[in-house]
């Protein structure tokens, strides 16, 4: 039994590790950079340790910095999270050598399912479809030419370490290829440091189905049904749902058997998802597979009622898994919207900054994941997300209206997030008929922001704006009659910061 | 008390009498009455009973431009006290050196012009990064750069004067 686990991540992440900790009775260690110091994570761990400054090249991606503090704090394990470290099979076998436990599969399958092109070489001897194209890594532009020939375009090229739409490129033509292969190798050389690119056959308008399997250290593999994550936007997922609203019975023990076949074959362990694209007829295609928790974990933890997280914990101790295949049973219709600081009015422009006022919403089937509260100021050097929202109903349709009511509860002040969007998906006539592609986001909002020749509606007649303004003079009142009343709190509070500052005791800006 | 207000781009005068009782309004919007019970519930968060009809209005002071959240809708507004204080308005000279602000908060990653460099309208002067996205900022007009005032790897915050365009 493990009695201290240290979280190598920050945000909802690492909270919602945290909580499933607290729930085992294992007490936690956190970490931090500079910029997190005031994080949810850290004020709500046993232990919080400072890993360095800002940027996460100096702080939650130093291995050895963070492996060296699970030592210093005695920790028995390490839970990786998602992104940073998770998928880093060298820090995983620096885990194994340490003699700390890695909550995840063992550096041996990391690294047989961690590169794309070793995947698929894994995914042709378990015997699973994946799309026509190579499976290693493009040595030249000219083999790149005779690959696309053979399995026609449109193709896909994409780097062999990627992942979150790096290093990729649709080409449609074969003049376009050249260009396409140092545009893609090159950035795959920056986001991963390796510029090896592959090529497959692009399947037009796919959904992106994936398979969510759990497997202990005994042998026992278990696929948990699939989740649909079609709505993207620029490769990268906007909303998740489970179960997928295309995907029949007989469809998902297909996938499943598959996913659990390709896992097995590499001597997976641990919890992983196997993700897949599926065509209008229905055939599924391997893309990769991700060897960690993956940020959509809820929806499938609510219509299987299983805790994923106290799972990886369990298997991670060498428990067996504590059901089998025929146990798991779908039930209801999860959704989740992933909440960002960008402003999709203007160009998803991030926007990190503080948090002014916060409304969160609640009530039946609603969850939320989140790493914020008012007054947090969101940091500028990591992704923008915030908070995951959830929404669980018995059925598909009203999930989506329990999560327009959530929406509608749901205020978050002083940046900019995508909640509006979300708002504009959920009432699309598409989304409501599952009508959905990988392509289909992108398509909507091209169709939001085209040029209107009309000129503007006229703003609404007075009585619109009676609400606002009534408020807008409440709130200015209030402001006087605080600053009035309060002056001289305020004035203390002033000298008290003033000196704080010379203290160099107030660490937030 | 009169305040001007502009909401969503329209604007309106509101004629405030004090509360005879607590929070128990009567305003009068561009000379109409409206009978409100306004009661802030915590600070920002604001309940007001119009006719019965309950609304459920959020302030999010922001940073520059102050907004009301209401019904799922993001309603910027300003307002002017017109007793304390006669209109300011600067019109910014359109023929006048133009100035680059950062549109976010972020880090300068690298600079594509320099001092004294002829650039054409829309043309790149700088890339800055946030939350793992770069973002190159273009010249708002034709000229010459007559001042770059960061350097890489500074940080900047949304709004900051990153270069001057004459």
């Amino acid at each position: 039994m493990f009695r201290k686990v240290l979280i190598a991540n920050r945000g909802e992440i690492a909270l919602r590790i945290h909580r499933a900790c607290r729930e085992l009775g294992i007490s936690t260690v956190a970490v931090y950079s500079d910029a997190d110091r005031a994080g949810l994570h850290v004020l709500e761990a046993d232990e919080a340790w400072r890993l360095g400054p800002a940027p996460a090249s100096e702080s939650y991606l130093l291995g050895d910095l963070i492996l060296e503090t699970a030592r210093r704090a005695g920790a028995d394990a390490i839970h990786p999270g998602y992104g940073f470290l998770s998928e880093n099979a060298d820090f995983a076998q620096s885990c194994e050598q340490a003699g700390i436990k890695f909550i995840g599969p063992p550096s041996s399958a990391m690294r047989i399912l961690g590169s794309k092109t070793n995947a698929r070489q894994a995914a042709d001897q378990a015997g699973m479809p994946r799309t026509p194209g190579c499976v290693h890594g493009l040595a030249s532009p000219q083999e790149a030419y005779d690959v696309a020939a053979a399995v026609g375009y449109p193709v896909m090229l994409k780097a062999a370490a990627g992942g979150g739409g790096k290093g990729m490129r649709a080409v449609f033509t074969e003049e376009e290829l050249p260009a396409a292969f140092v545009a893609a190798s090159s950035e795959a050389e920056r986001a991963f440091g390796s510029g090896e690119v592959y090529l497959e056959k692009l399947i037009e308008r796919p959904r992106h189905i994936e398979i969510q399997i759990i497997a202990d250290e005994h042998g026992h593999c278990v696929s948990l049904g699939e989740r649909e994550c079609s709505v993207q936007r620029r490769h990268q997922k906007v909303i998740e749902e489970a179960p997928s609203a295309v995907v029949s019975e007989d469809l998902r023990e297909r996938m499943g058997q598959a996913a659990v076949r390709l896992a097995k074959s590499a001597g997976y362990t641990n919890a992983g998802t196997i993700e897949f694209l599926l065509d209008d007829d229905q055939n599924f295609y391997f893309l990769e597979m991700n060897t960690r928790l993956q940020v959509e974990h809820p929806v499938t933890e609510l219509v299987t009622g299983y805790d994923l997280v106290h799972l990886q914990i369990r298997i991670a101790q060498g428990e067996p898994l504590p059901f089998a295949q025929k146990d798991v049973r779908l039930r209801g219709h999860a959704i989740e919207c992933r909440v960002y600081a960008e402003d999709p009015a203007n160009g998803f422009m991030p926007s990190p900054g503080r948090i002014t006022r916060l409304l969160q919403p609640g009530g039946p089937g609603i969850r939320e994941d989140c790493g914020i509260y008012e007054g947090w100021v969101v940091p500028m050097d990591y992704d923008p997300m915030l908070s995951k929202l959830i929404a669980f109903a018995p059925s598909r349709e009203m999930a989506i209206a329990r999560m327009l009511r959530a929406l509608d509860e749901y205020v978050i002040g002083g940046i900019r997030t995508n909640l509006d969007l979300f708002r504009r998906i959920l009432r699309d006539s598409d989304f409501r008929a599952a009508r959905i592609d990988t392509g289909y986001l992108d398509r909507l909002i091209a169709l939001d922001s085209r040029p209107v020749s009309d000129p503007p509606a006229a703003p609404g007649d007075a009585a619109d704006a009676i609400v606002p303004a009534i408020a807008a003079a409440a709130f200015f009142e209030a402001t006087k009659a605080t600053n009035g009343t309060h002056a001289s709190a305020a004035a203390a509070a002033r000298a008290w910061k003033a000196i704080a500052r010379r203290e160099s005791v107030g660490a937030s800006k | 008390m009169t305040l001007e207000l502009e909401i969503n781009g329209r604007k309106c005068q509101v004629e405030i009498q004090p509360p005879e009782n607590a929070g128990a309004w009567t305003v009068l919007i561009d000379g109409k009455p409206v009978e409100a019970d306004a009661h802030l519930i915590r600070p920002g968060v604001l309940s007001l009973l119009i006719g019965g009809k309950s609304h459920r209005v959020v302030l999010d002071p922001g940073h520059s431009d102050p907004a009301l959240h209401l019904q799922a809708q993001r309603i910027p507004y300003r307002v002017e006290d017109l007793r304390s204080l006669r209109s300011r308005r600067r019109h910014a000279r359109a023929d006048g050196p133009a100035t680059l602000k950062a549109s976010m908060p972020g880090r300068v990653v690298r600079l594509l012009v320099e001092e004294g460099d002829a650039v054409a309208l829309h043309q790149g002067i700088l890339v800055i990064e946030a939350m793992k996205m770069q973002n190159e900022l273009k010249s708002p007009k034709e000229g010459r750069i007559a001042e770059i005032r960061v350097s890489p790897g500074d940080t900047v915050a949304a709004g900051d004067i990153l270069a001057v365009i004459e």
